[in-house]
C-alpha cells in the first residue's frame, strides 16, 4: 500500500495516511490507489483557515445533534462529523463561481462554501432567518450567493442535476458568449448513491457529452447500515465504474485536508481545461451514525476507534503544531471563538421568528396566481421583467 | 391583417420551439432522436440544420438522467426544453420530473428557479399498448408547482408552448400522437396563449361539456349528436389543467344547469373527479343533477382496435352522459 | 454557570427515557464527547456524550427512572465552578433550553377545493352497502354515473336547480311529481308544476314571484319586495302606505292576468227564487245541527256540476296545449279584515261536484274562518280550476273579476236582489242575480260560454237536482 505524503510549506511530510487493515475492511484493498504528482504548494494562511474551518463545522454539527436532541431540530439531520476535510479541502480547491451540489449530509458543505452559520441553524429550526426561509429543512441547504445549489434529499438525484450545472456552465460559456468553459461543478454524493441508476445515467451523460463535472464520492465505507461491500459491486475499486463510463477516477485520502486539496485542485484544473468529467473515490468516515436515531450497530467499537486515530481535525493539529502554527493557547482560543460563533448562531437562530403563514404559498411558482403568491426569485430573463403568462384566476370574485 | 395558413399540429410545435430558441439563446431542445433523426415524430424535423448540435441534442435512452441534467441546466439559467417521446417514458424520471422540477423554488426559499419544459405524447388510440398509453395528466397534476398544459388543435398547440417556453416555472406539455397530424388555421403573426385560459368553442343552453386535449374533439361530435335530438350543448376546450379554469365552466353551467366532464384519464382522483368537484362545490344550487364524468375504461389500455376503441372517452359515451344529464335518456 | 444535561430525543418517536446506567459519579472531569450514561429509549439503549466540557456536579435522574426527553438528568459545573454551587444552583427547576416552537398551521385563506358532494343517489347507494369491496372502515364516495339508488327511503328528491326555483317561483315542492330518477323533482317538474297550479297567494309566507305560465320562469327571477314596516309621512300631500306582502303580490299576478289573458264577459241573470226557497226550508231543517247554507254555497256546486257538459271551464291554457282537469276544485274568494292587511285570498273546495250542500257549506264557513284567523295553508289556497267571486253580501248588481290565472275563467255573482220580473207574460216581484263570467278567449269562445251559463241556470233556477 502507498502512502501519500504533501511536503508542507515548513518541509516535514504527515503521517501515512490510515490504509491499516481496519481500513482496508472496510474500504477493500487498495492496490489500485492512484499517487498524485507533487503536491500543490500551500500556505500557512490556509491551512490556519481550514483548520478554523473544520473547527467549526466539528462544532456546529456537535451542537446540532444537541439541538436536536431538544428537539429544536425536527425530521431528519445528518452529521458531518469526521468528513470535514472533504468538504473544506474540495471547495478551497476549486473556485467560487464553480457551482457545488451535494446530497442531504450538507451542512459541512454550506460552512465550507460561506454560508453564515447563523443561516445554517435557522434552517434547521425551521425559522424565517434559515437559508431557505424554513421552507427546506437540514437536507436543503441552497445559497445562491456562494453557489451552493443543494442539499438534496433523494439518494443519488443530485447526480444527474450535477452534471445539469456544469453542462449549464459550459452551455453559457461556449454556445451563448462563445468563450471557451470556464467553471466545474463539484457533486457530492455518497458510496450508496453508486447503486442508484440515475447516478448511471448522469455518468453515461457526463462522458458523452464533455461535461466538466467532478463525481466526489464521500466514500465513508456505509450506507446508512449497509457496509459497502455488502451492497455495491467492486467496493474496492470503485473507480472501475468510473472507468466503465470512460471517466477518468482517481482515489483521494479524505482523512487529511491538505491532501485533498492538493489532489482536488490538480484534479479541478484538468477538468477545467479539458471540460472532461472526473470521478472522485474519497476515502473519509463519519464518526457519528447516519442520521440522529442510528445507533451504529453495524460496525464495532474497535474500528471506530482506529478511525477516530485519523481524525483529519486532530491530523491538521498536530501538523500544525509541529510547524510551530499553532499553541495550546492558541488551539483554546480558536476552539472558543468557534463555540462562541456556535452559540451565537444559536442564539439568532432560537430568536429568528417563525416563518409567517404567507411564506406558505410563497416560492411555489415564479409568476403568482390562484393562491400563489409569486416568488422572492430575481427575474429568470436576464433582468427583463416576465412576460405575463397566466391570466389571473381570482375565483371568489369570479365564483360567487 | 396576418396571414393564416393551415398547418399541422406538429408544425405548429415546431414553429413555437423555433421561435423562441431564435429569440432566446437560452433555450435548447434535447430528447430522444431530436436532433439527427429530426424527431421520432418530425415533430423537430430540420431544427438541427438551424440550431446546430449544441441546442438541438441528441440524448441516450436515459430519462432520469437527461431530465435531472435538464433541472441542473434550468437551476443555472438555462431554458431548456426536454422531449419525452411519449409521456409514458417520463414514468423512469418520476424523481427528477416530480421531486426536483415542482419543488426547487420552494425548498430553497426562492433561490433557484426551474423553468423547465417538458413535452411529449400523452394519451391513447394508437393501438400502442398498456405500457406506452398513459395520461400523466392523472398521475401528475396533483403535485403543487407543475404547470399542465395539454392543446386539442394546432393553434393552442403554438400559443401554449411558446407562453410554456417563455415563463419561469416548470411546464409539463401534453401533446398527442394522434392530433400531430390535425391541420388548423395557425396565424403567421406571432401570438402567446396564457395558462388557466378555457375556450367556448361551442355555445350551447342546455349541457355543458367540459375536457382537454383530445377528447376536445369526442365532445365535438357528441354535440353535433345531441343537437339533432334537440339537445343544445356548451363546449368547453380547458387547455391547461393546471391551472384550471373553473370560472369558464362555472359561468357555463350557471347557465345550463347540467354538466359533463370529459376527461381521458382513469377515472379515480384524475383532473375530471377535481373539475367535477369543484362544479358541484361552485354551482351547487345551478346543478339539475350531478356532474357526470366520462373517463378511458378503468382498466390498463388494450391493444385490439375494438377494445381500445370502446375504452377510450368516445362520442357514444359522451352522448349517453349529455342524455342522462338532462334527463333525456 | 452550571450546564444542564437533559434526556435526549434519541430517535424522533422517543418521548420518555430511562438512564439504565451513569458511567461517571458526582465529582468526574468529562470531555466533550465523553460518554456519560447508556440510556433506553423506545427502541433501542443507546450510548450518550455528553457535548460539554466540565465536572459532574450532581445526577439528577437516579438510574431505572423513566423521565420524559427534556428533562434535566444532570448538571456539570464548568471550569472553574464549585461542583456544590452548581449542584445547588440548579436545584431549582432548570428552565428549558427554548423549546421548539409548536408547528400549529391553520390553513391560509387559500381556495380550498371542498370534497366532492355527489348525487345523493349516490350516498344513498353508499349507505346501503351492498357492494362486497366496499369495507366498512372506507368512506369511498362514488362518482359513478351508474350508481342505484338502492336506499328506498322515502323522502323527497329534489335536484339543487329544482329546489331553487320552487323556492323562487312559490311552487310547493310536495306538490310536484318528480320524473327524475327515484321520482327526483327536477326542473322541468316545477316549470310544469307552476304552469298548472292557481295563483297560490301564501299569506303569513316571505316574499316570493309568482308563477305563471306565460311568465319567463328562468331561476334567476327575482322575489317580490318584502312589506316595510310602517307608513311614511310625506308633508300634507300624501301618506305612504306600505304595500303589504299580500297586495303586493295580489297586485302583480292580477296586472300579469290582464295583461296576457284575452279577457271578455258573458253575463246572465238567474231567477233566484227558486233557491232561496230550498234554502230557507233546508236551513230550517239542518238549524239543529247547526248548518247555514248560503246562496254562495248553492252556486259553488251548481258551477261544480255545470263542468260536467263543459269540460273547457275546468281547464288551462298550456301554451301548445289545454289542460282538461280531471278534479274539480272550486276557489271561493274570501275577503280578509282590514286590520289584518286586507286583500283576498282564495280559499279552494276540492272535489266540489263530489261534495253535498252541506259540505261545502262546512269546508267554505271553514276556510273563511281560518283564512279571518290563522291563515290559509298552501293546501288550502292551491288547486283550484274555477273560482266564484261573490259580492253579493254588499248588495252589487254585478260586477266583472279578473281570471285567477291558471284559470280560465271566472264567475261574479252579485247579490240576489228583488225586482220586477217578467214571468209568463206578467210582470211580478221575484229574485234576481246577475253573474257575470270573466273568460279566456284562448280556452272558451262565446258559445261556449253561453252554453255553461245555460247549464248553470238549469242547476240554480232548478236547484233540487243540486241535491242529487
Amino acid at each position: 500500500m502507498t502512502s501519500l505524503s504533501h511536503p508542507t510549506a515548513g518541509g516535514t511530510s504527515v503521517p501515512a495516511s490510515p490504509h491499516s487493515v481496519v481500513h482496508a475492511k472496510v474500504y477493500g484493498d487498495a492496490e489500485h490507489l492512484q499517487v498524485p504528482a507533487a503536491a500543490a504548494h500551500v500556505s500557512s494562511e490556509q491551512m490556519l483557515d481550514w483548520f478554523k474551518q473544520m473547527l467549526l463545522i466539528r462544532e456546529f454539527e456537535l451542537r446540532c445533534m444537541q439541538a436536536y436532541q431538544e428537539k429544536k431540530i425536527g425530521g431528519f439531520c445528518h452529521v458531518y462529523i469526521g468528513q470535514e476535510a472533504v468538504a473544506v479541502g474540495c471547495t478551497a480547491a476549486v473556485q467560487h463561481k464553480d457551482p457545488i451540489v451535494t446530497a442531504y449530509r450538507d451542512h459541512g458543505h454550506a460552512l465550507a462554501r460561506g454560508m453564515d452559520p447563523k443561516h445554517c441553524m435557522a434552517e434547521m429550526f425551521g425559522r424565517i432567518g434559515g437559508c431557505a426561509k424554513g421552507k427546506g429543512g437540514s437536507m436543503h441547504m441552497f445559497d445562491r450567493d456562494n453557489n451552493l445549489y443543494g442539499g438534496h434529499g433523494i439518494v443519488g438525484a443530485q447526480t444527474p442535476l450535477g452534471a445539469g450545472l456544469a453542462f449549464g456552465c459550459k452551455y453559457m460559456d461556449e454556445v451563448i458568449d462563445g468563450k471557451p468553459n470556464s467553471r466545474v461543478s463539484l457533486c457530492f454524493l455518497g458510496d450508496g448513491a453508486l447503486n442508484q441508476g440515475a447516478f448511471h445515467e448522469a455518468m453515461n451523460l457526463a462522458g458523452l457529452f464533455d461535461i466538466p463535472v467532478i463525481y466526489v464520492v464521500e466514500n465513508n465505507g456505509y450506507s446508512m447500515g449497509t457496509a459497502i461491500a455488502r451492497g455495491t459491486t467492486m467496493a474496492h475499486s470503485l473507480i472501475t465504474k468510473a472507468a466503465g463510463y470512460g471517466i477518468d477516477g482517481y482515489v483521494v485520502d479524505g482523512m487529511d485536508v491538505v491532501g485533498v486539496y492538493a489532489d482536488m485542485k490538480r484534479i479541478a484544473d484538468k477538468c477545467r481545461a479539458t471540460s472532461r468529467p472526473a470521478f472522485v473515490d474519497m476515502r473519509t468516515y463519519r464518526y457519528k451514525g447516519h442520521s440522529m436515531s442510528d445507533p451504529r450497530k453495524y460496525r464495532t467499537k474497535e474500528e471506530e476507534e482506529v478511525f477516530e486515530t485519523h481524525d483529519p481535525i486532530g491530523r491538521l493539529e498536530a501538523r500544525l503544531k509541529t510547524a510551530g502554527l499553532l499553541t495550546d493557547d492558541s488551539l483554546k482560543a480558536m476552539q472558543k471563538a468557534v463555540r462562541d460563533t456556535v452559540r451565537d448562531a444559536i442564539t439568532w437562530s432560537d430568536e429568528s421568528p417563525i416563518p409567517p403563514m404567507a411564506e406558505l404559498y410563497h416560492d411555489v411558482f415564479v409568476e403568482p396566481w390562484g393562491p400563489y403568491t409569486g416568488s422572492s426569485q430575481p427575474a429568470m430573463n436576464g433582468g427583463t421583467a416576465n412576460p405575463p403568462s397566466m391570466r389571473t384566476i381570482d375565483t371568489k370574485e369570479e365564483l360567487s | 391583417m396576418s396571414a393564416v395558413r393551415e398547418i399541422e399540429y406538429r408544425d405548429a410545435l415546431r414553429e413555437a420551439m423555433s421561435e423562441e430558441m431564435r429569440r432566446d439563446k437560452r433555450v435548447f431542445l434535447l430528447g430522444e432522436e431530436v436532433a439527427e433523426y429530426n424527431g421520432a415524430y418530425k415533430i423537430s424535423r430540420g431544427m438541427l440544420e438551424e440550431f446546430g448540435a449544441r441546442r438541438v441534442i441528441d440524448t441516450p435512452i436515459s430519462e432520469s438522467g437527461f431530465a435531472g441534467l435538464a433541472i441542473g441546466a434550468a437551476m443555472m439559467g438555462l431554458k431548456p426544453v426536454v422531449e419525452f417521446m411519449s409521456w409514458s417514458f417520463s414514468l423512469v424520471a418520476a424523481d427528477p420530473i416530480l421531486n426536483n422540477a415542482p419543488k426547487m423554488l420552494y425548498m430553497s426559499g426562492g433561490q433557484f428557479g426551474c423553468p423547465v419544459v417538458f413535452r411529449g405524447n400523452d394519451g391513447a388510440g394508437g393501438q400502442l399498448g398498456s405500457t406506452h398509453s398513459w395520461c400523466v395528466e392523472g398521475l401528475f397534476s396533483n403535485v403543487p408547482g407543475i404547470k399542465i398544459a395539454i392543446p386539442s388543435n394546432p393553434y393552442d398547440a403554438k400559443g401554449l408552448l411558446k407562453t410554456a417556453i417563455r415563463g419561469s416555472d416548470p411546464v409539463f406539455f401534453l401533446e398527442s400522437e394522434r392530433m400531430l397530424g390535425n391541420k388548423g388555421e395557425v396565424p403567421e403573426e406571432e401570438y402567446l396563449i396564457p395558462f388557466g385560459q378555457a375556450k367556448v368553442i361551442r355555445s350551447g343552453t342546455d349541457c355543458t361539456l367540459a375536457s382537454w386535449g383530445r377528447p376536445v374533439h369526442f365532445c365535438m361530435e357528441a354535440a353535433e349528436e345531441m343537437q339533432k335530438l334537440g339537445i343544445s350543448c356548451e363546449v368547453i376546450d380547458l387547455r391547461t389543467v393546471r391551472p384550471l379554469d373553473i370560472g369558464t365552466v362555472v359561468r357555463s353551467v350557471k347557465k345550463t344547469g347540467a354538466c359533463v366532464v370529459v376527461d381521458q384519464s382513469w377515472s379515480f382522483g384524475s383532473p375530471g373527479s377535481e373539475l367535477a368537484s369543484q362544479v358541484h362545490r361552485h354551482c351547487f344550487d345551478d346543478l339539475d343533477n350531478y356532474v357526470h364524468r366520462v373517463h378511458s375504461a378503468d382498466v390498463p389500455t388494450p391493444y385490439a382496435t375494438n377494445l381500445e376503441q370502446e375504452y377510450l372517452p368516445n362520442a357514444r359515451k359522451i352522448a349517453e352522459a349529455v342524455r342522462s344529464a338532462t334527463y333525456n335518456l | 454557570m452550571p450546564i444542564n444535561v437533559t434526556m435526549p430525543r434519541l430517535s424522533d418517536t422517543m418521548e420518555q427515557g430511562t438512564v439504565v446506567k451513569w458511567h461517571v459519579k458526582v465529582g468526574d472531569k468529562v470531555a466533550s464527547g465523553q460518554v456519560i450514561a447508556d440510556i433506553e429509549t423506545d427502541k433501542a439503549t443507546m450510548e450518550q456524550a455528553v457535548f460539554d466540557e466540565g465536572i459532574i456536579a450532581k445526577l439528577v435522574c437516579p438510574e431505572g427512572k423513566q423521565v420524559k426527553v427534556g428533562d434535566v438528568i444532570a448538571v456539570l459545573a464548568e471550569d472553574g465552578e464549585s461542583v456544590s454551587d452548581a449542584a445547588s444552583a440548579s436545584s431549582a427547576a432548570p428552565a428549558p433550553r427554548g423549546a421548539a416552537p409548536s408547528a400549529a398551521i391553520a390553513s391560509s385563506a387559500a381556495i380550498v377545493s371542498s370534497a366532492a358532494i355527489v348525487s345523493s343517489a349516490a350516498a344513498a347507494s353508499n349507505a346501503a352497502a351492498t357492494s362486497s369491496t366496499s369495507p366498512a372502515a372506507t368512506r369511498t364516495i362514488v362518482a359513478d354515473v351508474h350508481a342505484t339508488d338502492v336506499s328506498g327511503e322515502d323522502r323527497m328528491r329534489v335536484s339543487p336547480l329544482a329546489r331553487r326555483m320552487a323556492s323562487e317561483m312559490g311552487v310547493e315542492l310536495s306538490q310536484v311529481q318528480g320524473s327524475g330518477p327515484g321520482g327526483r323533482v327536477v326542473k322541468r317538474d316545477v316549470l310544469l308544476a307552476a304552469e298548472n297550479r292557481s295563483a297560490a297567494v301564501p299569506a303569513t309566507r316571505g316574499a316570493q314571484a309568482a308563477a305563471n305560465e306565460l311568465v319567463a320562469a328562468t331561476p334567476s327571477m327575482i322575489p317580490a319586495a318584502a312589506a316595510s314596516a310602517g307608513a311614511i309621512v310625506h308633508g300634507a300631500q300624501s301618506i305612504e302606505v306600505p304595500v303589504s306582502n299580500m297586495r303586493g303580490i295580489i297586485a302583480k299576478r292580477l296586472v300579469e292576468s290582464k295583461q296576457q289573458i284575452p279577457h271578455y264577459q258573458v253575463t246572465m241573470k238567474f231567477s233566484m227564487d227558486a233557491v232561496l226557497a230550498l234554502r230557507g226550508s233546508l236551513n230550517e231543517q239542518l238549524a239543529s245541527m247547526e248548518v247555514k247554507l248560503s246562496v254562495n254555497d248553492f252556486i259553488v256546486r251548481a258551477c261544480a256540476l255545470a263542468m260536467a257538459k263543459n269540460p273547457f271551464f275546468n281547464a288551462s291554457w298550456a301554451g301548445d296545449r289545454i289542460l282538461l282537469h280531471q278534479q274539480v276544485n272550486v276557489g271561493v274568494a274570501i275577503a280578509l279584515p282590514e286590520e289584518k292587511g286586507g286583500g283576498l285570498v282564495v280559499g279552494v273546495v276540492k272535489d266540489a261536484n263530489l261534495k253535498s250542500l252541506r259540505q261545502i257549506s262546512g269546508e267554505i264557513r271553514a276556510l273563511g274562518e281560518k283564512a279571518r284567523t290563522k291563515g290559509l295553508s298552501m293546501d288550502e289556497m292551491s288547486g283550484a280550476t274555477f273560482t266564484i267571486s261573490n259580492l253579493g253580501m254588499f248588495g252589487v248588481d254585478n260586477f266583472t273579476a279578473i281570471i285567477n290565472p291558471p284559470n280560465s275563467a271566472i264567475l261574479a255573482c252579485g247579490a240576489a236582489l228583488e225586482q220586477p220580473v217578467v214571468r209568463n207574460h206578467q210582470l211580478v216581484v221575484g229574485f234576481e242575480m246577475a253573474a257575470t263570467l270573466s273568460l279566456d278567449h284562448r280556452v272558451i269562445d262565446g258559445a261556449m260560454a253561453s252554453k255553461y251559463l245555460q247549464s248553470l241556470k238549469q242547476f240554480v233556477e232548478g236547484p233540487t237536482m243540486l241535491l242529487v
